[in-house]
């Protein structure tokens, strides 16, 4: 489970990059959480994974507050970034079989991490190639492929669809499904509105830091979800009547 | 962990097209610069024994001790075996002091001075690759280490683990070392085999623990360079900065400092100019031949009646005044110039040693004057050979004025021939391990606090590093 309490960060030049967030991920839930550039997503996830410290508020992982103890709150992380370069001289195995080890699986072989690229769309002539070859969508694959082989309780995704083509963006949508039925919490920052309406049980819209608007899957349902993410990405949002605002 | 982090650091590295262009160049360079120094080494032992047969040859073949005392006797600097590797001032400094009753003996005949185009592009020995290019090839492999990975998203991405970042950083300076080492280790061990086998070149026991020490030293001051990288890498949040950095502190390092710290100590202590002290060298002898032609005359005219009596009785009164008065002179000549030469060598060598004092806070200088000090061809042992040739210089001139004396014929007019067989020879002890050991510490010493500095700083630049 994925939890912030009244989060807050405040970066040293003074910006107000999150405010008070509060937000619970269940197991087996996918949270999807919109918002303009600078809104507050990815400060989320780099307080999740303790990349900053927070100003005020707590972030808990499984229930483990990760600015007390973050290498046990990563132990349950796995974490896919929007545009990891990789390694370039490693081939797509060597690059997951690396991160495999730094995150603790030790036994897996080089049967194990063709099954999981596999699984994540790659082709099989790529396993063995250098990285450095790879398209950007082919580099998030493999992305994917280390969170996946991680297998931790909880997934936090920063825009992991961007650069992936439209059979590559169904493929991860299958995984991420695949994930919530294992009963992971994931968590996922994105724009890309079509693919999180698609499996999304919940939304959230950031502005400024603070969750204004936050909608279940069944709230989803009769509404038009692209003209609820204009609206709530514009300045001052006219609330619809069906929304909740937050904040 | 540390294991895979390592492993993946060694292997990332040699995988890049950097580790194979470092790795050639190094071998090319490595064993082009041991084969030019031992190529160097052999013609300067040829040359030093032609040198000492025709000094020897020069002397017998004079007619007269009145001539060979003219010409004086001609003290070679044996080369040194490890300037195979260290060149140091060798090829600067003369390989000859010409030793006579009435010079300073002084190093002439240097292979700049013979060929000066040798001067313009200096030697291409392994300090100079060491000090330059594989100072270069640290920053190209660690420049990137940190902030690379950070814009390759891979540090986030290893961090989203449960990674503790110290085991991280070290796993990074650990394997990054030994990809730099790698490319060293190889052409190194080559260029030993080859001073093994190679004909001409013996290198004693202790030749060897001086080399391995050198070698001690190559890698410290790589290492300087390494945790330098990883400190300024672990500092930026560009990769491009951190090279552009680097190149900055390099050249400053390497080139500025060391220059910059000759020429403030040229300027905070200065010295007298060497044509100074040779003027007031020549002007003290001009005074002294004057003074002693004066004595001379005047104590002919004063034992003129005595010459009468008894003529065998004058003449060999006569031998003896100019023996004993040849001798108190060339005695006050020297220790005119000894003096001199006393304060123009206190005077010289505090500014030398204001000067690599200062130099010292360059890796760099710390380098060559530690490596020079172990390979025994630096201004020390030039120093110190030049001290020996002018201690040598009044046990030669006592046994050339009583050969002149000696030999003075004063019914035939003629001097009898030279024999040198008696003539004492010039011995010279060059430095011990354990002395020079201990002039290097202070080297040694230096390179390693630089290290942990820098190391440490990199240590603590990297747990608290932005990784997004």
């Amino acid at each position: 489970m994925l939890e912030t309490i009244n989060l807050t960060k405040r970066y040293e030049d003074g910006e107000l990059a999150l405010d008070g967030l509060t937000v619970k991920v269940e197991p087996g839930e996918i949270f999807c959480m919109f918002g303009a550039n600078g809104a507050g997503k990815t400060t989320t996830i780099n307080l999740f994974l303790n990349f900053i410290p927070p100003t005020s508020g707590t972030a808990l992982v499984e229930g483990i507050d990760v600015a007390k103890d973050p290498l046990k709150a990563k132990r349950h992380v796995s974490f896919v970034s929007e545009n990891v370069m990789l390694y370039g001289n490693f081939t797509a195995i060597q690059n997951l079989d690396y991160f495999s080890k730094l995150a603790g699986k030790r036994n897996l072989t080089k049967k194990d991490y063709a099954a999981v690229l596999d699984r994540v769309g790659l082709q099989k002539e790529a396993f063995d190639r250098r990285v450095k070859n790879f398209s950007k969508g082919m580099r998030q694959k493999l992305g994917i492929a280390i969170a996946v082989v991680k297998d931790a309780a909880n997934v936090l995704l920063d825009e992991p669809t961007s650069g992936l083509d439209p059979q590559s963006g169904r493929e991860f949508l299958e995984i991420l499904v695949q994930m919530r039925d294992q009963g992971k919490s994931v968590f996922m920052s994105t724009h890309d509105i079509f693919r999180a309406k698609l499996i999304a049980d919940r939304i959230g819209f950031m502005r400024k830091g603070k969750l204004v608007m936050m909608k279940t899957v069944q709230d989803l349902a009769h509404e038009d979800l692209t003209d609820l993410y204009i609206q709530y990405m514009e300045e001052q949002p006219t609330a619809s009547p069906n929304a909740s605002p937050l904040a | 962990m540390l294991r895979d982090i390592i492993k993946k650091e060694i292997l990332d590295n040699i995988t890049s097209p950097k580790f194979v262009f470092t790795f050639l160049l190094c071998t090319i360079l490595i064993l082009l610069s041991i084969y030019t120094g031992v190529a160097n080494y052999r013609a300067e032992k040829k040359e030093y024994t032609a040198a000492l047969a025709l000094n020897k040859k020069n002397m017998e073949s004079q007619p007269n001790y009145n001539s060979l005392a003219g010409i004086g006797v001609k003290v070679s600097k044996p080369p040194q075996v490890l300037g195979t590797v260290v060149t140091g001032i060798e090829e600067a400094v003369g390989r000859v002091a010409p030793v006579n009753i009435a010079a300073d003996p002084n190093l002439i005949d240097s292979k700049y001075s013979s060929n000066p185009v040798f001067a313009v592009f200096g030697a291409l020995d392994l300090m100079f690759i060491v000090k330059i290019v594989l100072s270069l090839f640290a920053i190209l492999f660690t420049y990137d280490a940190i902030v690379g990975e950070k814009e390759k998203g891979t540090l986030k991405l290893a961090l989203s683990n449960d990674v503790p970042r110290d085991r991280l950083i070290l796993g990074k300076a650990i394997g990054g070392y030994i990809s730099l080492l790698l490319p060293l280790l190889i052409p190194l061990l080559l260029s030993l085999l080859f001073l093994l086998i190679v004909p001409d070149v013996s290198l004693g026991g202790q030749d060897w623990a001086r080399l391995l020490l050198i070698f001690l030293m190559f890698f410290l001051y790589l290492s300087v360079f390494f945790s330098l990288g990883l400190f300024v890498s672990a500092r930026t949040s560009r990769s491009s900065t951190s090279f552009l950095v680097l190149l900055f502190v390099w050249v400053i390092i390497v080139m500025v400092i060391p220059k910059v710290a000759v020429i403030t100590a040229g300027q905070v202590k200065p010295i007298p100019s060497v044509h100074e002290i040779t003027a007031k060298k020549d002007a003290f002898l001009q005074q002294v031949q004057v003074e002693g032609q004066k004595t001379v005359r005047e104590w002919v005219t004063k034992n003129q009646a005595d010459a009468g009596k008894d003529p065998k009785a004058w003449q060999e009164k006569f031998r003896q005044f100019i023996q004993d008065y040849q001798q108190q002179l060339t005695t006050k000549i020297d220790e005119s110039n000894a003096a001199l030469e006393r304060d123009y060598q206190q005077k010289k060598r505090a500014q030398q040693s204001l000067a690599v004092n200062l130099s010292r806070i360059s890796p760099a200088s710390a380098l060559t004057f530690g490596s020079m000090t172990l390979a025994r061809t630096g201004v020390d042992e030039f120093d110190r050979f030049l001290a020996s040739v002018r201690a040598y210089k009044p046990i030669y001139t006592k046994w050339i004025n009583s050969k002149l004396g000696e030999s003075i014929n004063f019914q035939t007019g003629e001097q009898s021939k030279i024999k040198i067989d008696d003539m004492p020879q010039h011995v010279y002890e060059p430095e011990w391990l354990s002395r020079s050991l201990v002039r290097a510490i202070p080297d040694f010493a230096l390179l390693t606090v630089m290290i942990i500095v820098f190391f440490v700083g990199a240590y603590v630049s990297f747990l608290h590093y932005d990784v997004r």
